[in-house]
């Protein structure tokens, strides 16, 4: 029992040491974010700052138009995340509880976007949104205006489909107990009404799940927001953050305060939500 | 398009053992499925044998774009550099993972709190994170050459030197992503039942006989999804190459994504930037093609 008890002090040490070597960076990144340019300058290395001040927040802040650049980002995510979990939910179920001709092979064509770089058809999808018609003054054939690029609706409407949630989806629907759908059908519910009333209400670990994987990768997404803005306007924040990078006399302390306020939101989310993330993870069989 | 196809054929055919109003489910994910991915494939196909740049109207000139890809050096160089980025950021990515998820699998209160800690740099952006390591990896203020100072070594230039950029981008990488692999790991390791390790202990196995015989092949499904998604990611690094090195010093980052990126966007070469995106995408499938085959090695394995 004594070893056992010794055995765990010592694993919970090893661990801790692990754990902050792990975030070394990330501490280091706070501390510098409330540094002085001359404490960042000095040639001796300290961890603290000789006095934690905000200032460097402000600074940051000032330094282009934020509150635009959160706004975007805010707007891009909550869309992204909003409409991509209802489709894929509801494709998940129709793959995972419906018999329909060609549900197999338009299953397995979905999952081909499993295999594939995403950047593979980026030329090409950026291609697709400038030419759309009727939209950002193009005519029916899309030429004559910008369509998509530069809009929210570029930016959103290639990441609401995933054919990952999709999978996810339907493996989580396949482990519901069927006796539900039968005792939906004796009360008359129709496929619809199945749905939305058992299925989507007792989906929420997978939701979770699938909503904070999508709101980090949306929300740090830099390439496509790269390749699809080109205004001051419509910069997200992983873009804005990237004009603190000069050819000289960078500002340090302003760089790291920013990156602390565009990491935070989903440091929050994720230790909020990590529960039912990693509960999402093992039960839809990702093992 | 099958998608659609299908809508058109049931309308015909009105069967009454299905459930019709499937297809209206899978319209929405199905219908941005085929304009943004399927779509674009083809169209990256055709472009890849046009001369075209966004402003003049595409010719069709065969293969000439891929001739000029094995005769452009910086392309040449980009697929050296995006393969030796995979293989030294995947398997050490991979090994550091699972050594976490080994050592940490214990049932403690404590082990949400270490496996946060080691998934945190995971939530991060690329673009945050790159900021943070150019801070460490500046010659001047940044704190790997002030601690080398302190030690009494002589600093290295780490980003501008020709040398070491690749391994510093790759080390940054290998840190932001073994989280990742261990929480995958982890989860592997709880649906391992207990009563192999339990059988083992009674036969007098020692740790690292149980590791080799039970952790490691329950653990193959996991290794599997874990290499087959981590080879599609690696393949397509671009952002921290982007944001801290440029490709550079001396081409010595750049990698394929980065030069369709050079090309097509920055050069508007959209036909030359589309056949490196069909090369980037025959890599991709053959690799996983290739794994698929020889990885699971006749075992029932699946990739969920």
């Amino acid at each position: 029992m004594k070893r056992e008890k010794r055995n765990q002090i010592i694993w919970a040490v090893g661990m801790s040491l692990a754990s902050f070597v792990m975030l070394i960076p990330v501490i280091m990144m706070f501390m510098t974010s409330m540094k002085t340019m001359e404490e960042i300058k000095s040639p001796v290395f300290r961890l603290f700052p000789a006095s934690f001040s905000f200032q460097n927040y402000i600074d940051a802040m000032s330094n282009g138009i934020w509150p635009v650049y959160f706004r975007n980002s805010l707007m891009i995510t909550g869309a992204a995340v909003l409409f991509s979990l209802l489709f894929n939910s509801i494709a998940g179920y129709a793959f995972a509880r419906l018999s329909f001709r060609g549900a197999k092979i338009m299953f397995l064509f979905l999952m081909m976007g499993l295999m594939m770089p995403p950047q593979v058809t980026m030329l090409p999808t950026f291609l697709i949104m400038a030419k759309f018609p009727l939209m950002g003054g193009n005519d029916i054939f899309g030429s004559g205006g910008t369509g998509l690029v530069n809009t929210y609706a570029g930016l959103v409407i290639p990441l609401v489909s995933g054919s990952y949630g999709v999978f996810l989806c339907k493996q989580f629907y396949e482990n519901f107990p069927r006796s539900l759908d039968e005792a939906a059908m004796i009360d008359g519910a129709g496929k619809w009404r199945t749905y939305f009333t058992i299925y989507l209400p007792n989906s929420k670990a997978i939701l979770a799940t699938l909503g904070l994987l999508k709101a980090v990768s949306v929300w740090n997404d830099y390439m496509w927001p790269l390749v699809m803005t080109n205004s001051e306007t419509m910069k997200t924040v992983q873009l804005a953050l990237t004009m603190f990078k000069t050819d000289s006399g960078v500002m340090w302390n302003q760089m790291m305060a920013a990156a602390v306020l565009v990491a935070l939101p989903m440091f929050v989310l994720f230790l909020c939500a990590q529960k039912y993330f990693i509960q999402g993870i093992v039960t839809s069989g990702l093992k | 398009m099958a998608g659609q196809q299908s809508v058109k054929k049931f309308r015909r055919t009105r069967g009454q053992v299905y459930d019709n109003c499937a297809y209206a489910m899978i319209f929405p994910a199905y219908f941005v499925f085929t304009i943004f991915i399927l779509v674009p494939i083809g169209v990256v196909f055709y472009y890849s044998i046009t001369n075209f740049n966004l402003y003049s109207k595409p010719e069709i000139v065969g293969a000439l774009n891929y001739v000029n890809l094995i005769k452009d050096a910086d392309f040449l160089i980009s697929v050296q550099n995006t393969l030796f980025y995979t293989i030294f950021t995947l398997f050490p990515q991979l090994a550091l993972g699972l050594l976490a998820a080994v050592l940490l699998y214990r049932k403690s209160r404590l082990l949400p709190v270490f496996r946060t800690a080691f998934y945190l740099p995971n939530v991060m952006s690329m673009v945050c994170i790159s900021m943070v390591w150019l801070w460490i990896y500046d010659p001047t203020f940044g704190v790997l050459n002030m601690l080398l100072k302190t030690f009494g070594f002589s600093t290295k230039q780490w980003l501008q030197d020709p040398d070491m950029a690749m391994f510093c981008v790759i080390l940054m990488s290998i840190w932001k992503s073994c989280g990742y692999s261990m929480v995958i790991f982890l989860s592997g390791l709880t649906s391992i039942p207990d009563s192999l390790y339990e059988a083992a202990s009674l036969d007098g196995a020692n740790p690292f006989r149980k590791f080799l015989h039970i952790t490691w092949p329950m653990l193959r499904p996991t290794t599997f999804f874990l290499l087959v998604t981590g080879i599609v990611n690696s393949f397509s690094v671009f952002e921290q190459v982007n944001i801290m090195t440029g490709g550079g010093p001396l081409k010595m980052t750049t990698t394929i994504v980065h030069q369709i990126y050079r090309r097509g966007f920055l050069e508007f070469k959209m036909g030359y930037a589309s056949a490196m995106s069909v090369v980037l995408l025959a890599f991709s499938v053959l690799v996983t093609v290739f794994v698929f085959k020889y990885g699971s090695k006749g075992q029932d394995v699946d990739v969920s």
